[in-house]
This record gives structure tokens, sequence and C-alpha cells, in this order.
């Protein structure tokens, strides 16, 4: 090309034949843009990510050990070679209340150094009581700043054991690279799966040992995560770490033991204590019953005394009451006995008068009688006179005798025994004696004795005489006296008696009065002591109910102390099995262990670094399609340029031109073609694929910030490499043929080449049936071999590219519709809360059982297990139904290919299909499942079902009892609603959420919902791919039907001069591009078909399956966009038709 | 307008930028239903291009060209493609056959678009191409081929049949058996059949001669006796 000429003829050459410069260009433009492009799709994910983690500086290792991590350890492993940085962090799942909703939240310490929190809203938790929460709970609209989270222990170990704080007020939200995607993994707590992080400070935690300590390695920051380079020095450090595991986990044994040891003997002094407080507070509880007694007897004696009281105040009103009636009776009887002395006085009066009168009388009587009484009087006198000294004389001679007697007894007597007195006596008397005395006093008595017996003798005679008529009168008298004294005495007793009697009622009304007055005060006392009384009643039910309100605390603090006493004593037997048990553990207890885990271990890196793989395998076959039908447009169109210009050529070789010279034209033509396309697909490819791609994927790792995309020196070499050398070298095959043949030859037409026969023809029914039109088409697609290849290739990709994005949106949105419209065909669940009493669960079941709405239901249980058949466990829901025939109302178990329905038995279990695949097992085999690292039962596998969204696992009621030897704590339940209408759910969720029983409703409206938006986002996807396959199909077609027309021009002209119309002309041509687009998209199925496997197997993430088939409307709609494509292509060349010349 | 075709100051200017390069400059010629006739010419002097306007592949600057009654320059698009369908057979020097079709098939591919076709078989017969009908354009001669060529014009029953140099590929006999099936074919259809040639030899054989020059008509001439073409040597 160092000629002017042939520079210009190469320059004008460009310019003349643009389009086709144009469409190499375009071909490898596009060919080096899906394969750079797609290729570096996954370079491009992991240096987005590497940047992610790098500026969050995400650990590359992280050390846990069995038994925690101490403060020297840290030390220890900071020291490590190669060490860059250590941070030590709490973290511990717990449940968090945050309204009326529970969580599960990874609770930990705020990260300093590494693990950076990318604070998206608010800040960092600064005091003890403030938290950040995860943005994701931001975003689910679940939490706001200023929101209350309470934390609560999920398992055995109590909340103030775990932290010290347990309410805090959201200050923030934020996202870690630690979780790229929503999901956060699983926890042992509550439903197993996590909700969310919560950072908080560290001095929130109480354990004494870090739950791991974070590393980073020196030199890790410079490489891009998930290569082999970083992979290595990793590993490198893991590996150093590993060295001093063992004397560090010695270290730890030791102090464990010590700590444990400690522990124990506190253990059992707080057992000690408890026992010791429970015997006291049984003995205060038995000084309160004595106090109680005492009480009740005081109240027994008040009573009694009560009861006395009463009985005396009864006595005593009684006598009151008598004595009222007494004074009453008293009243009555003066009364009577006054009127009586009125009478009696009167009659008295009259008596004394009649008195008055007889006493005259008998006085006048008297009074006559006095002389002859008087007389008498005087005899009786004499009479008295004489008989007095009668007596007189004969006591004067008893004395003289008695003194004679005297002297003698004394005289006759021995002198001796006398007395001095007696002695004087006896001198006296015989003195007496001896003088005479004695008898001259006798002689003078006996005369005057004799005087007086005459005189009263006489006396004696007149008294007689007068004495009787004396006495008769005055006996008459005296009679008479007497009656009448009688009668006055009568009166005056009579008059005594009134007057006593009057005395008397006088006294009576006196007493009456004063009994009055005593009643009033007795009266007045009987109030007071019924006032008295009334009090003593009172205070006595007062302290009745005292002491029954005494007796029930009494009773309640019985009881409480008897549940205390059993609680206690179970506690206390539980503490000291405990406490047996960790002495038996610490006895037990193993040489602690580390892991040091590199990142591998996070879920959401190796999904991604996973993720990126796929990508990566889609990019080995994808362009590779491309690249293939760039090669082949390049390599026809360039040999058809060689054969347009073979006479240019012959008349080059004929002036003398060299091959180099000739040829030099047509591979410079391909190579700036092809370098000019190559250079655009590479910038274009590189920039665009990888951020549509990555775009897609950040609806799954929303937390990834920012997509990078440089260009990728090894895929931009290779890919522009191929595609220019590819083009160049058809280019040079293609002129080959041409420059060894001789000039003279060159400047002939080529021979054209000949008709043949086709196989078709040998069938000759079927050949005679077609139409001269069709027999014509026929043979022309066979007879371009070279054409037909590549036109069924380049629509055949065309038709595979929109049948694997449409398929892929089958596929993927058959998650949704297989899932929900033929496996789980139940329309929602209502959780059952674990903590829920069994009235509470009752009341539940009756509400749900008696409502019209749901007619269909049925309990279930629902628990995360772990399925392990020999490999990786993975993460499965064990599905328990109450009746395993009313499963089938809610979720078909079935064979998704041969549609058989599955029930279940008490055999086995059935898996479902993306499980039993992952875990490898097919019906007939045997699988353990582990709900957690303590229990783990085998079951044989059934059945395979069909599933699409997350892993399950059904097990017939009596299976379950069988393997794990208990009845299942139904948690579940399944409905099947007669509605479901949004608002008829949300009806019905609100309606249910406020039973205690009730721990959530779904519905799998709002699933099937969820997870249709999740997927939206794959039709970015299908964009890429619908363009990607119209651009293919387009620029295939156009250059092939260019060529086309421009080989047969004269075949074309010929039919044009023959009078066939444009149409004519335009059909005659269509109808082999029709025949081989229909070819071609025949082709393009299977391509498809095949393709589509591919990347929905490879593509899939391990909680899908994807749906494995293609809807008929996808066929249709590839089908017709190919067609369209075909057809637009071909209406642009009706215009080329129309301007072949005949001339 | 008794004339069968009728050309009237029928012009062909090609516009290359500033300058006009006249191929046809005003030809004016008459034919009669039913004659042979040879337009006679040098390379370069227009033949060729008054054929094709005749034969409405090409369209003329100026002038009128009557055929049958109807004034075909003012034909366009459709109108003149269903002339060429239905009023136009066209031999050409290199045969233009469709060489994915045998020699039958060629033929047949031309009755397809006709209203009033001949038997395809039978024109093949009267070519003389009975044993050679299943064979592609490749496997026969090159007489044999412009025979293909013929009986496809033939075939569609046209009202002129105009040939440009059928023969110019040909050797001398084939040429002359070309010329001859031609002859006939006027003679005993009655077929209007227009040849152009370079070869001043045949012009004997033909009812009406037209000699094209620079362009423009120099000389007609009318054959009272025409030759059969066996008897003319050159």
């Amino acid at each position: 090309m160092v000629r002017r000429a042939l520079k210009k003829e190469f320059y004008m050459e460009v310019r003349k034949t643009l389009n086709r410069f144009l469409s190499i260009l375009l071909i490898n433009a596009l060919g080096v843009a899906f394969f750079a492009g797609v290729r570096a799709s996954k370079p491009d994910m992991r240096l987005s990510a590497d940047a992610f983690f790098d500026e969050s500086r995400l650990m590359d290792l992280r050390v846990m050990g069995t038994l925690g991590m101490t403060k020297e350890d840290v030390r220890a492993i900071e020291a490590v070679e190669g060490v860059e940085a250590v941070m030590p962090v709490y973290s511990v799942d717990m449940f968090g209340q945050l309204l009326d909703r529970q969580l599960n939240l990874q609770v930990m310490s705020k990260p300093e150094e590494m693990n950076r929190i990318h604070v998206r809203e608010g800040r960092l938790p600064e005091k003890k009581e403030e938290c950040l929460v995860d943005y994701k709970l931001f975003t689910s609209g679940l939490c706001a700043l200023g929101d209350e989270i309470t934390l609560a222990s999920g398992t055995e170990e109590e909340t103030e054991d775990l932290v010290n704080q347990e309410t805090f007020t959201v200050v923030g939200a934020g996202t870690t690279s630690y979780y790229m995607s929503l999901d956060r993994g699983t926890t042992g707590i509550g439903s197993g799966s996590l909700d969310g992080f919560l950072v908080v400070l560290p001095e929130v935690f109480e354990q004494d040992y870090y739950t791991q300590i974070c590393v980073t390695a020196r030199g890790a920051y410079e490489l891009t995560c998930y290569t082999e380079e970083y992979d290595a020095l990793v590993d490198e450090l893991a590996e150093r770490i590993e060295g001093i595991e063992k004397e560090r986990c010695e270290i730890r044994y030791a102090q464990i033991q010590e700590e444990g040891q400690e522990k124990i003997a506190e253990a059992e002094q707080e057992v000690a204590d408890g026992e010791q407080k429970l015997k006291d507070a049984g003995e205060e509880l038995e000084d309160a019953r004595g106090k109680l007694k005492d009480a009740e007897e005081k109240l027994e004696d008040g009573r009694r005394e009560l009861a006395d009281g009463e009985a005396e105040f009864a006595d005593k009103e009684r006598e009151f009451l008598d004595a009222k009636q007494e004074v009453a009776d008293g009243w009555s009887e003066l009364h009577k006995a006054q009127e009586k002395l009125v009478k009696a006085t009167f009659e008295i009066q009259k008596g004394y008068e009649s008195y008055e009168r007889n006493k005259a009388e008998l006085d006048a009587g008297y009074a006559q009688l006095a002389p002859a009484k008087e007389q008498l009087a005087q005899v009786e006198e004499g009479l008295a006179a004489a008989q007095g000294g009668l007596a007189q004389v004969e006591e004067g001679l008893s004395q003289i005798a008695a003194v004679r007697q005297r002297c003698e007894e004394l005289s006759q007597r021995e002198p001796e025994s006398l007395t001095a007195e007696e002695a004087e006596e006896l001198a006296v008397l015989l003195e007496q004696e001896a003088s005479g005395q004695w008898n001259g006093a006798e002689a003078e008595l006996k005369e005057q004795q004799a005087e007086l017996t005459a005189t009263k003798t006489q006396l004696s005679a007149v008294q007689a005489q007068l004495a009787p008529v004396v006495a008769e009168n005055t006996a008459k008298l005296d009679a008479g006296a007497e009656a009448l004294a009688e009668g006055k005495r009568q009166l005056d007793a009579g008059s005594d008696e009134v007057d006593a009697g009057n005395s008397e009622a006088y006294h009576a009304e006196q007493e009456l009065l004063e009994a009055e007055e005593e009643l009033a005060d007795g009266e007045k006392k009987l109030a007071d002591a019924r006032a008295e009384l009334a009090d003593a009643r009172k205070t006595l039910k007062d302290a009745e109910e005292e002491l029954a309100d005494a007796k029930e605390e009494f009773a309640d603090g019985e009881a409480e102390y008897e549940k205390a006493l059993a609680e206690n004593e179970e506690t206390l037997a539980d503490a000291k099995v405990k406490i047996a048990d960790a002495k038996e553990e610490l006895a037990d207890l193993k040489q602690p262990e580390w892991y040091v885990l590199d990142r591998q271990y996070i879920q959401t890196y190796v999904e991604y670094g996973n993720d990126a793989d796929r990508i990566g395998a889609i990019g080995e076959v994808f362009p590779v399609i491309f690249f293939l039908v760039a090669a082949l447009v390049s390599l026809t169109t360039m040999t058809r340029m060689v054969e347009e210009q073979r006479t240019q050529i012959g008349t080059l070789k004929a002036l003398g031109y060299g091959k180099g010279a000739i040829a030099s034209k047509y591979i410079l033509y391909a190579l700036l073609s092809s370098l000019l396309g190559s250079l655009f697909g590479l910038v274009a490819g590189q920039k665009l694929l990888p951020s549509v791609i990555i775009s897609a994927y950040k609806i799954l790792y929303n937390n990834l910030p920012d997509i990078l995309t440089p260009l990728n020196p090894e895929y931009s070499l290779t890919a522009a490499a191929v595609a220019v050398s590819l083009t160049t070298l058809a280019a040079l095959a293609a002129c080959y043929k041409e420059l060894n043949a001789v000039p003279a030859n060159l400047m002939r037409p080529a021979a054209p080449k000949s008709g043949k026969r086709v196989f078709l023809e040998n069938v000759s029914f079927l050949w005679k049936r077609l139409t001269f039109s069709q027999k014509a088409a026929i043979r022309n697609l066979v007879r371009y071999k070279k054409r037909f290849l590549m036109t069924v290739f380049g629509i055949g990709g065309c038709m595979a590219l929109l049948l694997v994005g449409f398929g892929l949106k089958d596929s993927i949105l058959h998650i949704g519709k297989g899932q929900f419209g033929n496996v789980f065909v139940y329309d929602g669940t209502i959780g059952i809360d674990k903590d829920a009493e069994e009235k509470e669960r009752r009341e539940l079941a009756d509400k749900i059982e008696s409502d019209a709405r749901i007619p269909h239901h049925m309990r279930a249980l629902e628990i995360a297990v772990d399925a392990e058949a020999g490999g990786a466990p993975r993460s499965a829901y064990l599905i328990v139904p109450e009746n395993r025939e009313e499963l089938k109302t809610y979720i078909h178990l079935k064979d998704r290919e041969t549609g058989e329905a599955y029930s279940l038995d008490d055999q086995g279990i059935i898996l479902t299909e993306k499980l039993a695949t992952l875990l490898g097992v097919t019906e007939g085999d045997t699988i353990t499942l582990k709900e957690d690292d303590t229990k783990a039962i085998e079951a044989k596998v059934a059945h395979v079902t069909e599933q699409y969204f997350m892993h399950y696992i059904y097990m017939s009621k009596d299976l379950y009892e069988s393997l794990y030897g208990e009845t299942p704590d139904w948690n579940q339940w399944f409905m099947k609603n007669s509605r479901q209408d949004e608002d008829f759910e949300e009806e019905l969720r609100t309606e249910y959420i406020q039973y205690d029983a009730v721990s959530d409703v779904d519905f799998i409206s709002g699933t099937a919902e969820r997870v249709a938006d999740m997927l939206k986002s794959m039709d970015l996807i299908i964009y890429v791919l619908v363009i990607a396959a119209g651009l293919l199909a387009f620029v295939v077609l156009y250059n092939l039907n260019n060529i086309n027309i421009n080989e047969r021009r004269r075949e074309l002209a010929t039919l044009k001069v023959l009078g066939f119309f444009d149409q004519e002309v335009s059909a005659y041509v269509n109808r082999e591009n029709i025949l081989l687009t229909i070819i071609g998209t025949g082709v393009g199925v299977g391509l498809g078909l095949l393709l589509h496997q591919f990347v929905i197997q490879t593509a899939e993430i391990d909680m899908l399956m994807f749906g494995r088939a293609i809807a008929p409307a996808s066929y249709l709609y590839s089908v017709l966009l190919t067609f369209a494509f075909s057809a637009l292509v071909n209406g642009a060349m009706f215009f080329k038709l129309q301007s072949i010349d005949m001339v | 307008m008794a004339h069968f075709v009728e050309l009237k100051q029928v012009k062909k200017i090609y516009q290359m930028g500033e300058v006009s390069i006249p191929a046809v400059d005003g030809i004016d010629f008459e034919i009669e239903k039913g004659e042979f006739v040879v337009i006679v010419g040098p390379s370069g002097a227009g033949k060729t291009t008054v054929l094709n306007i005749l034969g409405g592949m090409d369209t003329c600057t100026s002038g009128e060209v009557w055929v049958d009654g109807r004034d075909i320059s003012s034909f366009k698009g459709k109108a003149l493609t269903a002339y060429r369908r239905d009023d136009i057979g066209f031999v050409f020097q290199f045969y233009n056959l469709v060489q994915n079709l045998t020699a039958l098939e060629n033929v047949e591919l031309a009755l397809q678009i006709c209203k009033d076709p001949l038997d395809a078989e039978q024109v093949l017969k009267e070519v003389g191409l009975e044993g050679r009908k299943g064979n592609f354009p490749a496997q026969l001669s090159g007489g044999e081929q412009q025979r293909v060529a013929i009986a496809r014009a033939l075939a569609k029953n046209p009202k002129l049949l105009l040939c440009d140099e059928p023969t110019g590929a040909l050797d001398y006999n084939t040429g002359k058996a070309i010329l001859k099936l031609l002859q006939d074919t006027c003679r005993e259809k009655g077929m209007t059949v227009i040849v152009i040639t370079h070869n001043q030899a045949i012009a004997p054989m033909a009812d009406r001669v037209i000699k094209i020059k620079n362009g423009l008509v120099s000389r007609m001439e009318l054959i009272e006796e025409p030759v059969s073409v066996e008897t003319i040597e050159w």
C-alpha cells in the first residue's frame, strides 16, 4: 500500500462500500462488546465488591473460639506476623421488641477499625442506651429514628447475663459490607432466621469474653478479593494464626477451669442461700400462722365477751323492763290502796262517832257502880294490908331460923378448918345467940300474927257480902266497856291501819318515784350499754374482717410459699442438677478450639462470589455465539468482497502488482473495520454490560454502593485480537484463492455456481406438491450452503437469545407462579406464638374453626432444620401437617415432570426438588435432619416434590412422633380463604393479629407479589438480551441478504426482465429468507432451550429453583420478534432489490 | 397508429455531472406485426439501449414508444413491469438462465407470471430440447442454453420477442441454428421478432433492417424477399 494509486483506491473502496465496512465494524463491535463486556462482568463484580470491602475495611479473617476469646488472645493475635489490625467484637443473637413486632437481631458491638458501618441515616450510637439498626429495617418500614427497641434473650440465658441495657433508642441506620444482600443468615433463636443487626456500644455486653476477633491481613487491602492472590495471602495468615492456637487454647482452658470452679462454688453458695431463704420463709410463715391463731383466739374471746355482754345486756334490759313493769304495777296498786285508804278513813270516822256515843253510856253505868266499888276496894285494901303484914312476919321468922342454922353449922366444924372470916362470923353469931335476941323477936312476931289473922277474917266477911254485887255489875259494865274498848281498839287499829296505809302509800309513792328515777337511770345506762355493745360488735366485726384479711393474706402467703417452695425446690433441684452438670461439663470440658474463618465463611461474600462466577460461566458461552457469528459474517463479507473484485484483482495482477500489494487492500479493509469495531465494542461493552448486569445483581446485593467498570486489558486485548485476527484471516483466506489464479482467468466472470438437484426431489410425492416457487427456493437454499448455515445460525442465535431472555423471565416468574399457583395453593398462614398458653391457643382455634371466611384450615408444625447427606448442610423448613390427607388442600406434592401426586406416609419424608439436587439424594436415600446441634434424626427420602422457592421437607405426624419421640408442637395454621383480594386479607390480618396466640399472619399473595417485585429486575437483562438478539439478527441478516442479492444480481435482473413485479422479486428472495428464518427459528428453539437450561442452572441461586420450562407465550414472542427482525431486514432489502438494474 | 411498433424521437441521455451523454439521440422507426427485424450497428451505437427501452427495461429520456397502440414511454414502475411480463420476450447474449433451475424450470419460471402461457414442455420440444428438459443450465451447451432462453421467452407468448446479440456467445453453427429457430418462430407463429446484432451479414434474413449509428437510425430498409438463414454465410 505504498503506492498512491492503491491508497486512493482503498480510500474510495471504503467510501463506496461504507455499508459493508460498517457492517463488519458493527458485527465486530457486537462480538467484542459481548465478549469483553460479559467476561468483564465477573472481574468487575469482584472489583466493585472489593472496593466496597476495602472502603469499609471488611475483616479478612475472624477468629472464634469454642470458649470465646480473651483480651490476651487479642494481644497474641495482634502479635502474629502479617496481622495488620485486630478488633475484638461482642455479638449475640437476641430478640428485639420493636413496637408490637418481635425481631431476631444480631446485636453486636460497635466496630471501630474494621467492618465499618456505613451510616445511611442518623449516626452511630454514642451512649449506652443508643443503638444503630440495620438499614434493612428502615427500608422495610419496620423501624424509624427515635424508635425504641427492647432486647430479650432468645435462649435459656437470662437477658441480664447478656446485656446490661435492655432498651435502646434508635439513633441511626446503616449497612455493613458483611451483609451485602437482604439475607441476614440464620440464628439459633426464634424462627431461625435473622431479621437484621443492631449496633450498640461494647459496654452494653455482659460477657467476660469476646465472641470473635476480627483480623485484617497486611497487604490484603491492595489485593482484590476473590482472587487467588488474595486467598493465598489470607490462607497463609490463617495458618500462622492457627499456629498459636494450641498455646492460647491451653491457657484459655486452664482459665475456664478455674473460672468454672469458682462459678460452681458460687452457684453452690447460691443454692445454699436459696435453701436458707426458703427455710426462713417457712419459719416466717409458721410465725404468721401462730400469730393468726392467737388473733383468732382473741377474736373468739372477744366474741364470747360480746356474747356475754349481750346476754347481760339482755338480762338488764329484761330487769329494766320488769322493773318498769313493777313500777307501773306499783303505781296502779298504790292508786288502788289510796282509794281504799280514803274509804277506810271515812268508815273509821263513822266508827269513832258511834264509839263516843257508846262510851258515854258506859261511863254513866260506871258512875253508878262506883260507891259499891269503893267500899269493896277499902275492904280489899285492908285485906291486902293484913296479908302484907302476915307475909312480913313469916319472913322475919324464916330469917331467924336461917341464922340459927348457920351458927350451928359453923360451930360443928373443926375450928382449924375455919377461915378467919368464918371464925369471926361464928363469933358474932355465938354472941347473938348468947344474948337471946332471937327468942324475943320470935315471940313479938307471933303476937302480931294472931292480930292480923283476926282482922282478916272480919274483912273477908264484908267482902263476901259485897263482892258478888259489885262483881256482877262490874262484870256487866266491864263486858260493855270491854266491847266498847274492843270497838275502840278496832277503830284505833283501823285508824292506825289507815295511818299506816297512808304512810305506806306515801312511802310507796316515794319509792315509786325513786324507782322511776332509777329506771331512767337504768334506761340511760342501758342505752349506754347498747352503744357500748354496738361498739364492741363493730370492733369485733372489724377484728373479724381483719382476721379474714389476715387469713386470706396468710393463705396467699402460704400458697405463694407453697408455690415458691415447689418452684424453688424445682429451681434448686435444677440448680443442683445444673451444678452437677456444670461440674461434669467442666470435667468433660474439652480443650477449646479456635476457628479461623476467612471471608469464605461470610454468606453474602460467598454468594456474591458465586454469582460473579455464574456470570463468568455465562460469559464463557454467550459471547462465543456472538463471536462466532461475527467471524462468520466477516468471512462471508470479505469473501464476497474479494469475489466481487475478481476482475480488479485480475487487472492489477495483469498490470504486474504483487500478491502482497493486492491482498493488502482487503487485509487492511478487514483490519481497519474490525479494529475500529473492536475498539468501539470494547469500550461500549465493558462499560455498559457489566453495569447492566451488576445493576441487576444490585437488586439482590442492595448494599453494594458503586459499580466499577474499568477497561480490562486482558479481555480487551483478547477480544480485539481475536476479532481483528479472525476478520483479517477471513480476508486473507478470501484473497488467497483469487490471488493464486492467473489474471486471464480472473478477467473472465466467475462461472456461476451450477444448479444441483436436492435430496428432496427424490421424494417425488412431496416435491410434486411444492409450487414452482417453493421448489426454486428450496433449491436455492441448498445451493448457497454457506449462506444457509450462516443465516440459520444468525437467526437461530437471535431466536435463542430471545428465547433465553423470555425463558429466563418465565423461569423466574415460575418461581412465583409455579410456587404459589401450583405448589403452595393455600392462601395464607397464621403463626402461633410459641409462648401462647393453651387457653389462648384454644381461643384462636375456636375462632378459626368458626370463621366462615376460612373454610379450610389445618394446623401444622413448621421449623427450620439443617438437612445433611454427607456434604454441606442445607437450611430447610420441616413441615409436619396435622392431617396428612388434608395437606393436599394446601400444598401439592407432586413430581414436576410426570405430575404424579405424592402423599405423606409413615415411612419416609418428601423433599423438595432443589434440596434433593443440592444434597445429591434421590428417592430411597437417607438424610440427616438437625434442628440444632443436639437433635439429629435420620429419615428416608420417600419422594422428591416440585418446589421453586426455598427448601422444604414434609413429614407425616406419625413419622415425626416416631422419629422425635414427641408430638409436634403446632405452630402454624394453614388457611384457604373464601376470598383472596387485598382488602379482605388486610381485614383478616388486622383481626387475627390481635389474638395473643397469633405471632403473625401471612398471605401468599403478599409473598408472591414480593417475589414478583424482586424478579422485575430481570426485565433489564431481558431487554439487554432482546436488544442484543435484535442487533445480531439485523447485522447477520442484513449482511447476508446484501451478499445474497449482490451475488444473485444477475438472476434477479433476469427475473425483472421477465416481468416479475418488484413484490414478486422480493417474494422470490424472501421466500428463501422466510424459509431460512423458519429453519433458523427451529434451530434457535433447540439452541435456546439448551442455552436456557445452561443459563438458569448456572444463574440459579441455591435457595431457588427456577422453572425449567419456557412458556408457550415466550416461544410465540421470540418467534414473532425473530420474524419481525427478519421482516425488517427483508423490508430494507426491498429497496435494494428495487434498485437492481436490469440493464 | 397503424404500426405495431413505432418509436418517435426517442432519446436517452445520461447525465454525468455537467456532461450529457446521449446514448440514443432521437430514434424514429416503425415495425409491423409479424416482422422479423434485425437492428444492426456498431458497438456503442445505442442499439441495446433502444432494445432496452422498447422492452421496458429502461425508460427513454424523451420521445414516444408505441407498442400495439400503447405509448409505453409513459409507463412507470408497475405498468412497465406488467408490459414486460405480458408483451415482451427477451433473449440475451449470455442466456441469463437461472442456474439453479433446470431447463424446464427456467421456462416455467416465466410461465409463473403469465396470463396466457404456452405449455413449457411443448415449447421446449419446439426448440428441440425435449430430451434435455431436466438438465441444469451448467449441464447444457451454449446453444442449448440459448434455446432454453428462447423457449422461456416464447413460452410467455409475448407480442414482441427481443433478442440482444443472441448468437454473440455462440459458435458459428450454433448461432446459425439459433437464428434459424428465431426465424422459424417468426414465420410459423407470426411472432414479431427483433434481433440486435453487430453482424451485418445476417441482415438479409430479416423482413426489416434498421441500421443504427451514433444513436440515430442511419437507414431502415424493408426486404421484400428475405432469405433463409441457412443460405447466409459469414
